[in-house]
């Protein structure tokens, strides 16, 4: 009985014997599974960068926000101005006053706003936020101070500025000190924040400006509500009971009974987290069945080439069959062969997606990561396309009579 | 040649469908072979004698009638049983040679060992040994394209021989040879015969089938005659008295 190996050697033959045909024959396989692979590795690499840069605002988050949270998904929210005005600073002074297990609380309204220094100008970021964001949200100060409580209830024309701004608007100077101008109004530097990376969205998360929240909506923008609430709990134990609370509390404060709805969401940073993950995985699947649309085309093709196979080679099944080979020998030698070739392309495609992936990684603001079992699922779906696209020819070549094979050309 | 029956046929038959057309090939034949027989079988087109010759190497089952082969009973056979006792009992000799043209001398005569499902001692060993056998021990590692006519034909031949089987079947192994390629390898099955093989020959030239034991003639699917031969051809003594190539063109100058 002929032996896996011998097969596998006999399969490796018949591919090198005309180069062209089994590369052009792999082709479909190759992008395919290139495809298929670098898609899951982009979809992987933004689901790490989901959970580390929500990681990075700060673990134990609690998140509310304006509206009807059955709607809304995430802080995408905060962008939308359907009449969501429901959250108030005063909201904060309740869950400050009344919430027992948060450690810190923070109001923020996020928008975008060009900020101007001598003949020097940039569109920035602003978040218009309380002096708790220090430990809510993690800025860090890397020189100068964050602002204080008395800067907020006095709504001072105070900035913080994050690495990029500082660094396009002032180079290697220390800002501290200096009078920028954001919308048109003056604003003192007090401090500049360390470098917090780019988050999931793309958005360079030190192309920003921290004010305080009184001077946002009193002087720039004038509006009385927030975007966003959030709050920070000791342990992630405690985020469910200080979601409890805080519900309460802002019930009790927009006036809302215990069996009406409520006209904020309140979501952990969990939840968020799963929600992101659960979007990009679709995502992910989603492209990923587009682009195994090649692998069926390449299987095709691999099914062509193994019928012209067995037609050239019809002597040569006759004269083994003649010498003692049995039909399931003769399947078995083309389904190997059909099987190695597909895998073969499999494993060029995967090497194809590596070296994307490694370039994008590089080069551009994509991030990706290959996981082994986004490397063993192109492998056996390789292997799964050689065996179905295979199986025909191998059979027709299986069932041929040798007699009349004998005598074919 | 012992008392052994090795193949044993009753009454044969066997028909064809091509198209809409029934060909009765063979029409109810009977022939007995003994062990160490050396056997023609000889006849015009349509005789039945590719018939016959496909029946007894088992590439084919009878339509009705018994053929034994040592005495199991082909027509009883499924694929797989025939494809094992082609591979055991049969060894083909093909006039078009039929050696794979991607394989080496080698690898061609260790093909039918692929197939058989226990194991060979010293397989490799057996292999060089035929190949030496029939004079062909430095091209173990050409490529039928590198072989003459005749060198083909005698990987055929250790190829045949390999599984050490029961019997030979050759089908016109001389046809695409020249007359002194020819008498070598008759000289050759003439060998085997010696050692005890039983060989069965299929030929349109009676020159060739001179070189044997016995003539079958078939016409129109039946046996009309068994011709004992009572002082074959020798191929040995007919080379040594053939002039060389290179005489005979010397001589035609």
């Amino acid at each position: 009985m002929r032996t896996f190996s011998e097969n596998i050697k006999i399969a490796f033959q018949s591919l090198f014997l005309n180069k062209l045909r089994s590369v052009l024959t792999m082709l479909g396989i190759i992008i395919g599974v290139g495809a298929v692979v670098a898609v899951m590795s982009i979809g992987a690499g933004a689901q790490d960068s989901v959970i580390k840069s929500i990681q990075g605002i700060g673990s134990n988050l609690v998140i509310i926000m304006p509206g009807d949270s059955q709607r809304d998904m995430g802080p995408m929210n905060q962008f939308s101005s359907s009449g969501k005005e429901s959250l108030k600073l005063q909201d904060i002074e309740a869950i400050q006053k009344y919430a027992k297990h948060i450690e810190g609380v923070m109001p923020l309204i996020l928008s975008a706003a060009p900020v101007v220094y001598m003949n020097k100008g940039s569109n920035v970021s602003i978040y218009a936020t309380s002096e708790s964001a220090v430990s809510v949200y993690n800025f860090e100060i890397d020189t100068g101070k964050f602002f204080s409580k008395s800067d907020v209830g006095n709504s001072a024309n105070v900035a913080v500025l994050g690495k990029t701004i500082r660094e396009k608007l002032f180079g290697t100077d220390d800002p501290v000190g200096k009078s920028i101008k954001i919308m048109g109004k003056n604003f003192k530097v007090i401090g500049t924040i360390k470098s917090k990376g780019t988050n999931t969205f793309g958005q360079d998360q030190d192309n920003t400006i921290a004010i305080p929240i009184t001077t946002a909506m009193n002087k720039l923008y004038g509006q009385n509500y927030l975007n966003l609430i959030m709050a920070k709990t000791g342990t992630e134990k405690e985020m469910a009971i200080a979601s409890e609370e805080i519900t309460r509390i802002l019930k009790k404060q927009h006036g809302i009974k215990a069996d009406e709805k409520n006209d904020f969401s309140i979501q952990s940073q969990t939840e968020i987290l799963n929600t992101l993950s659960a979007v990009t995985n679709i995502f992910t699947i989603a492209i990923s069945s587009i682009a195994a649309i090649s692998l069926l085309v390449g299987g095709i093709g691999i099914m062509n080439i193994m019928l012209v196979s067995v037609t050239e080679r019809t002597r040569e099944i006759g004269i083994r069959k003649a010498i003692g080979a049995k039909n399931k020998d003769i399947l078995t030698q083309f389904l190997t062969e059909s099987v190695v070739l597909s895998l073969t392309g499999g494993l060029m495609g995967i090497v194809f997606a590596y070296i994307i992936s490694i370039l994008l990684n590089k080069y551009s603001p994509i991030s990706t990561s290959i996981s082994i079992s986004s490397i063993l699922l192109a492998i056996s779906f390789s292997t799964f396309v050689g065996l179905f696209f295979g199986i025909y020819p191998a059979m027709s070549a299986a069932k041929l009579n040798p007699i009349e094979a004998l005598r074919h050309e | 040649m012992t008392d052994k029956i090795i193949i044993k046929i009753e009454n044969l038959a066997k028909t064809y469908k091509i198209g809409d057309f029934k060909v009765r090939a063979l029409r109810g034949v009977d022939l007995q072979i003994n062990e160490g027989e050396f056997v023609a079988v000889m006849g015009p087109s349509g005789s039945g004698k590719s018939t016959l010759m496909n029946m007894i190497g088992c590439l084919d089952i009878p339509d009705s009638g018994k053929y034994f082969i040592e005495s199991i009973d082909v027509s009883k056979l499924n694929d797989n049983q025939l494809a094992e006792i082609r591979n055991k009992k049969v060894g083909f000799v093909f006039q078009t040679f039929n050696l794979l043209a991607r394989l080496s001398t080698f690898q061609n005569v260790e093909l039918p060992t692929i197939y058989t499902r226990i194991k060979i001692k010293n397989k490799n060993k057996r292999i060089h040994e035929y190949i030496e056998s029939v004079g062909l021990k430095n091209k173990e590692k050409n490529k039928p394209s590198e072989l003459s006519g005749g060198e083909r034909q005698r990987v055929a031949i250790a190829r045949a021989l390999i599984n050490n089987p029961t019997i030979i079947l050759a089908d016109e192994p001389t046809g695409n040879l020249d007359s002194r390629t020819g008498e070598e390898i008759m000289a050759i099955f003439q060998k085997l015969n010696r050692e005890g093989k039983t060989i069965i020959l299929v030929t349109h030239e009676l020159e060739i089938a001179l070189h044997t034991n016995k003539i079958i003639y078939l016409r129109d699917g039946l046996i009309i005659k068994e011709e004992i031969i009572e002082n074959p051809s020798s191929a040995e003594e007919i080379l040594l008295k053939m002039p060389n190539l290179e005489d005979r063109i010397s001589a035609a100058n």
